[in-house]
């Protein structure tokens, strides 16, 4: 275990049901850094990232063993209480996904006002310094009120990244975040995930390669529900240790 | 079925290894017209033209794999480093036109005594089997043979140093060829260690690893 | 020939001729039963008509006991129902659930006459030992709630998984997850599948004989006789004078044009009201 690490998973396996999802699983994640989760379909890394904030069993059947630290204390310990987990970890889907019933000030609103931590604060400010955060801020400021669905994907993205930001998170984890989504507005959130680095903490599931040699600082390469690889990802680019790595980013499968 | 980009690799490879026979030929008529004491220069220079235009070619290629392909691991290793070869084969093309010229108007080792014809004679043999090796090493991708060249460049080296220091100490020598062999060393030296900067890039391409050969 | 493009034409043109005189036959009876009623009940429509009691020539009684078992119908049976379809969609991944929503859906079809004998020997003679109208809305509800509870859990069910999941994510509690997040996203299909289960349970008449009884007197408490529009017809149309007859088409008419009115309430609220669940640009 290793104490600068914002979180790390230790001896990691998980199930649904009695298939094998992840297997021995040791990856360390460092904080105020962006880390990338890349691998063929299949090879757990959605998995993976669901453990990290415990939006794994909500699935039924799903099963795990091992060990996941958030500031070197184990997220499933008995004691622990999911729901605060996910306050502190926060998530992005791969289809954008508003609150289709809530304006766009709701929606970045919505986790103040659901989880209670609005009391005492002022929304108006946390909500606009969420979008500003969130580079939507100029785009949307005269229509805060309009619904949240009305705005386009790459818009409604950056607004959910906003409603995740808002209850200000430790880490964020993002679900192929951009794969719904059109080359500009993929280019406008991969900026704003580099910026975000410097307040929180990043994970990144991605399937595009060359997404995650542009965003990230560290890479971990999947396979089969394994960690084949993770270093840095100038090293994993330019010269991958293991050569089932090294064929996975050259394009030879997968 | 292939990726998209080998077919752009294979074409880069194809070009370097022909160059590299170029400029062996090219080397090996130059070295061998100054050890005669013919001119050669109007063929060297030719062959040198072809070795630049070459060299801008296999630049201007890797250039457009890596904006098209965002080449990786191995493939940009690679890329970057035929980009590098072909600059030092160009160097080499470059050296052969120096040394022609220097044949030329300094009448090479025809007023040099036999001894030092035989002292350049050897290095010069050395240093272009040391191009030799590299080449081959490049085409097979031989990283065992890439690796054999330090031992050479380090006899390539003492031989040039030995030679200056003997200059030094001389009483009275013949100022062309003086000026003439002092030249010589010198290219067959750069030549020298142009070639042990192909073969740390055919190391760099094989296993990633920066090493020092020289 | 049977290949010929004519033949085809001609067999196109059968098939839909056949399926327009399907639905033909099917809308006769409804017109005519709305022409029957309007024709035969407009006539004794005035406000005497809709004001006075029944022995005095009215069906006032009949329209205030049937306003009134809706509102207590709806009061007990409207909460349960969809309560029960949130526990069937939002909790009910399991082999019990799924047991109970085999019951429910059994219960949406099962006879109205055996809902009021049941109501009868449950709570009439049991705990109220007269006839009440609280008796009556029970017993209508035994029949709004399994509706409410299907269409509330169909209706949940509509939200995409994809939203919970948001909500869970910023740390929110399943249950402010359902109410606050779920729920809102699925109003318009819960107001459509209540009001068309309340339009359905306004027309029952059989739970209400063995309940309520009928009257031709006003409203007099819960432990007493009342009367309501399905009993009044029901009632009237057996007995011998014409001014009597008269009467129950007359409760006929108004009876039809609530139904028709709760009908149209439900169009009108769920027009434009239909979320984008995909993501536009």
């Amino acid at each position: 275990m290793d104490k600068n690490m914002k979180m790390q998973s230790i001896n990691l396996n998980a199930w649904f049901g009695l298939k094998q999802a992840l297997k021995d699983v040791n990856i360390a994640i460092k904080p105020n850094a962006v880390t990338a989760i890349i691998g063929p379909s299949g090879c757990g890394k959605s998995t993976f990232i669901r453990i990290l904030n415990r939006m794994h069993e909500l699935i039924p059947n799903a099963k795990l063993t091992g060990q996941v630290l958030l500031d070197g204390e184990d997220i499933y310990a008995k004691d622990v209480d999911p729901v605060m987990i996910r306050r502190r970890v926060g998530m992005v889907f791969q289809k954008p996904n508003p609150f289709p019933t809530m304006s766009i000030y709701d929606n970045v609103a919505a986790g103040l006002k659901l989880t209670g931590a609005k009391k005492g604060r002022n929304l108006d400010e946390i909500v606009k310094a969420s979008l500003e955060r969130a580079t939507l801020w100029d785009e949307v400021k005269d229509d805060l009120k309009k619904p949240g669905t009305s705005i386009s994907g790459g818009q409604q993205q950056r607004l959910c990244i906003a409603r995740a930001i808002a209850l200000q998170p430790e880490v964020i984890l993002m679900d192929e975040p951009c794969s719904a989504l059109d080359p500009i507005a993929t280019a406008k959130i991969e900026q704003l995930v580099v910026e975000l680095k410097q307040d929180y903490t990043v994970v990144i599931v991605t399937h595009n390669m060359q997404q995650a040699s542009r965003v990230s600082d560290f890479t971990a390469f999947m396979y089969l529900g394994s960690l084949i690889e993770f270093g840095p990802t100038r090293d994993i680019f330019e010269s991958p240790k293991n050569p089932l790595t090294e064929k996975y980013i050259t394009g030879e499968f997968g | 079925m292939g990726r998209i980009i080998d077919r752009g690799l294979e074409e880069q490879t194809v070009l370097i290894v022909k160059m590299g026979e170029l400029t062996y030929e090219t080397l090996a008529i130059s070295i061998h017209g100054y050890l005669e004491g013919k001119s050669v220069q109007e063929k060297v220079r030719e062959l040198s033209g072809i070795l630049v235009s070459m060299g801008e070619k296999v630049e201007d290629e890797a250039f457009q794999l890596i904006a098209r392909f965002q080449p990786v691991a191995t493939d940009l290793r690679t890329i970057k480093s035929y980009m590098k070869v072909g600059n030092d084969f160009v160097r080499y093309g470059r050296y052969a036109l120096d040394i022609c010229l220097i044949n030329d108007q300094l009448s090479g080792l025809k007023e040099c005594e036999d001894c030092t014809r035989d002292y350049i004679n050897e290095m010069s043999e050395k240093v272009l089997s040391m191009v030799r090796t590299s080449i081959d090493a490049l085409k097979k991708q031989d990283i065992l043979l890439a690796k054999t060249i330090s031992s050479t460049e380090r006899e390539v080296d003492k031989m040039y140093f030995d030679y200056l220091n003997k200059l030094i100490n001389a009483e009275q020598a013949n100022s062309k060829c003086v000026l003439s062999t002092t030249l010589m060393t010198r290219y067959l030296e750069r030549i020298a260690d142009h070639a042990v900067y192909v073969c740390e890039s055919i190391v760099y391409i094989v296993t990633g690893e920066k090493v020092a050969l020289g | 020939m049977l290949n010929s493009y004519r033949f085809r034409r001609y067999k196109n043109k059968l098939f839909f001729a056949l399926c327009l005189a399907c639905v033909i036959i099917a809308i006769v009876p409804l017109v005519s039963i709305l022409v029957e009623t309007v024709v035969r009940g407009a006539s004794q429509i005035n406000l005497h008509f809709l004001t006075a009691n029944v022995l005095q020539g009215g069906i006032g009684p009949s329209i205030q006991g049937t306003l009134i078992i809706i509102g207590l119908t709806s009061a007990i049976g409207i909460p349960i129902g969809i309560f029960s379809g949130i526990y069937l969609a939002e909790y009910g991944n399991n082999k019990y659930a799924s047991n109970i929503r085999v019951i429910n859906n059994v219960l949406t079809q099962v006879p109205s006459i055996i809902v009021g004998m049941t109501a009868f020997g449950i709570i009439i003679l049991y705990v109220t030992r007269t006839y009440s109208p609280f008796a009556g809305a029970v017993a209508l509800s035994f029949m709004l709630i399994p509706i409410v509870a299907r269409t509330t859990e169909e209706s949940l069910k509509l939200v995409p998984n994809s939203v919970r999941e948001a909500s869970l994510a910023l740390g929110v509690h399943k249950w402010r997850t359902t109410l606050n997040v779920v729920l809102p996203a699925s109003k318009s299909g819960l107001v459509t599948g209540t009001l068309l289960g309340v339009a359905r349970i306004a027309g029952e008449t059989a739970p209400l004989l063995f309940t309520i009884l009928g009257s031709s007197f006003f409203f007099q408490g819960f432990n007493a006789p009342m009367d309501a529009l399905p009993l009044r017809i029901f009632l009237n149309s057996r007995m011998n004078t014409a001014e009597e007859q008269a009467a129950a088409w007359g409760a006929a008419l108004i009876l039809i044009l609530i139904v028709l009115a709760l009908n149209i309430i439900v169009r009108v609220a769920s027009r434009g009201r239909n979320f984008r669940w995909t993501i536009n640009g």
